[in-house]
């Protein structure tokens, strides 16, 4: 009885770090999926969800125990041998361990959770998967997020995404029997795939649609700690590893200006940079310079004119010529149209807003480009600087038509009935 | 003042489903809302309960896995407050978190010795 009236107990309640259940359930499932092998992957994930459940009644009465990660495995690993036991008369049952030694999974240290969390990003990352599949796959084994909350952040039906986890892990399991690192020969490529894939989830997580804000911070913040655990392992932190975390933190340290109080969309030029996050740029910074001891990748070159914006007071005094140069290597390597639109933009900001149209007409000839709406939006800009304000409207009408993201669109239409 | 009972039932189906996030924040709710009660000097105590159980019959002869009544009536947990009489204790029982689950609360006086 004493144990609710202990106002002690009681704040403790609410100093259960943020996102602890939902990181929990990542660490759980990875270690029990570890030691049990895929093929009991759904068992395991009810047994961790119900010993969250019962945390979540139980704790409240009494106290948050001293170790509460201890006391959920605890419940969880009970729980799952209760299922296996139930589930007795499915050969699933037949090489199913009959109980497991209490002490090893309550001393499981946190660099072993931190492997078996990494072993798990090789299974749901399996090149075999298709990437969409793959970031779900993460978002629900490793993230814990939930069908419903991966549905909004990924913008789709709670149905569509049950039914694509549903296949993907069934195609996991063929694949993958126990979770492990690949060995060297395939180490390489399938590093290479976690990164992607992981470069992906933080896009996903950062752009500003109107879904649902928070989780997509929460996205970005996973694939930054995701990345955290490639750059910790000595087999996986590659300078590639340490580039593409820069960039996360990067990116992540404009998490909080990108929208003002109304929810419209604010470009690099009109955020307010007091309130980029220092100690991500700090740490980025650490990062990148960590980052070239080898190859160049994607991420170094993106990396660091993300870096250049970062260290800027502002737009206009910006390192333009070391970005249009970076851009120029960018292109060089790895060309995308997203990568030669912002090349244009630091071109002109080199040189000047007619030098810049002219190098655009370098690129109409690419279709791809001509469905793209920032396509017209950069060029609308630099009609409007120099003058030509009419056609300037004409590009930003057929931006406005082109944007799919409902925040873009909203920026781009309230642009135009500026210039009425 | 006088000591009443709260009876929480159901909310189960409901909280079962609930995303790790949610449960998170739900778990939070109801510390805050019984730490606020024990701050006010008005918890007593309380506990949650198990979800098996037995009722028996019969001195025994009749005993059945229960209560597996319909979800909305299985007891999960009890709390004992102070209030100055029912409709103090109702009052009290309203902020519950119980109910973003559909469960409800049974709220009972605890009959006192001294006349």
């Amino acid at each position: 009885m004493e144990s609710v009236a202990n106002n002690k107990a009681r704040l403790q309640t609410d100093e259960v770090i943020s996102h602890f259940f939902r990181q929990e359930y990542g660490r759980l499932v990875s270690r029990l999926t570890g030691k049990f092998g895929t093929a009991y992957l759904e068992l395991i994930e009810d047994a961790v969800q119900e010993s969250l459940v019962k945390a979540m009644q139980v704790w409240p009465f009494s106290e948050i125990p001293e170790n509460p990660s201890a006391w959920i495995y605890r419940v969880a690993v009970n729980k799952l041998l209760d299922l296996l036991r139930r589930n007795r008369n499915t050969n699933l049952t037949d090489s199913a361990p009959e109980h497991i030694d209490q002490q090893e999974m309550d001393l499981a240290l946190d660099h072993e959770l931190k492997d078996d969390q990494l072993r798990m990003m090789f299974a749901c990352c399996h090149p075999v998967l298709p990437p969409e599949t793959q970031i779900m796959l993460t978002l629900k084994l490793l993230c814990g997020f939930s069908n419903e909350e991966i549905a909004r952040a990924l913008l789709k039906s709670e149905s569509a995404v049950a039914k694509a986890l549903t296949r993907g892990k069934k195609r996991m399991k063929e694949q993958v029997e126990k979770l492990e690192v690949p060995d060297e020969k395939e180490l390489k490529e399938r590093l290479r795939m976690i990164q992607k894939i992981l470069y992906l989830l933080f896009t996903e997580g950062y752009k500003t649609s109107r879904g649902d804000q928070l989780i997509n911070k929460d996205i970005c913040l996973d694939a930054i700690r995701l990345g955290h655990l490639l750059q910790e392992n000595p087999l996986c932190q590659t300078p590639r590893t340490f580039a593409l975390l820069a960039l996360m933190y990067f990116q992540a340290s404009r998490l909080d200006t990108r929208v003002d109080e109304s929810g419209m969309l604010l470009t690099l030029e009109d955020q307010d940079r007091s309130r980029w996050n220092q100690a991500f740029i700090d740490t980025a910074n650490e990062l990148l310079n960590q980052a070239f001891s080898g190859d160049i990748s994607e991420y170094h070159i993106q990396a660091a004119i993300a870096g250049y914006h970062a260290v800027a007071a502002d737009f206009a005094t910006t390192n333009w010529d070391a970005i249009l140069n970076l851009y120029d290597l960018q292109m060089a390597i790895n060309p995308s149209p997203v990568a030669a639109l912002n090349r244009i933009v630091a071109y002109s900001k080199v040189h000047d807003a007619q030098s810049g149209l002219l190098e655009l007409t370098k690129l109409e000839q690419d279709e791809r480009l001509l469905n793209y709406h920032l396509f017209y939006a950069i060029k609308s800009e630099l009609l409007i600087e120099t003058g030509e304000v009419a056609f300037g409207k004409v590009m930003l009408k057929k931006a406005v038509e082109l944007a799919e993201n409902e925040v873009e669109k909203c920026f781009l239409e309230k642009r135009l009935s500026n210039l009425a | 003042m006088k000591e009443y009972l709260y009876l929480f039932r159901g909310g189960d189906a409901r909280r079962a489903q609930q995303s790790p996030e949610e449960m998170q924040e739900h778990m939070q709710v109801w510390g805050k809302w019984m730490g606020d009660l024990s701050q006010q000097g008005r918890l007593v105590g309380g506990l949650p309960l198990g979800a098996e159980g037995k009722v028996v019959e019969k001195k025994g002869d009749v005993i059945s896995d229960g209560p597996f009544a319909e979800g909305n009536e299985v007891v999960g947990g009890y709390l004992i407050v102070k209030a100055n009489d029912l409709n103090e204790a109702t009052n009290i029982s309203k902020q519950c978190p119980i109910f973003e689950h559909d469960g409800t609360v049974e709220v009972r006086e605890i009959q006192q010795m001294e006349m």
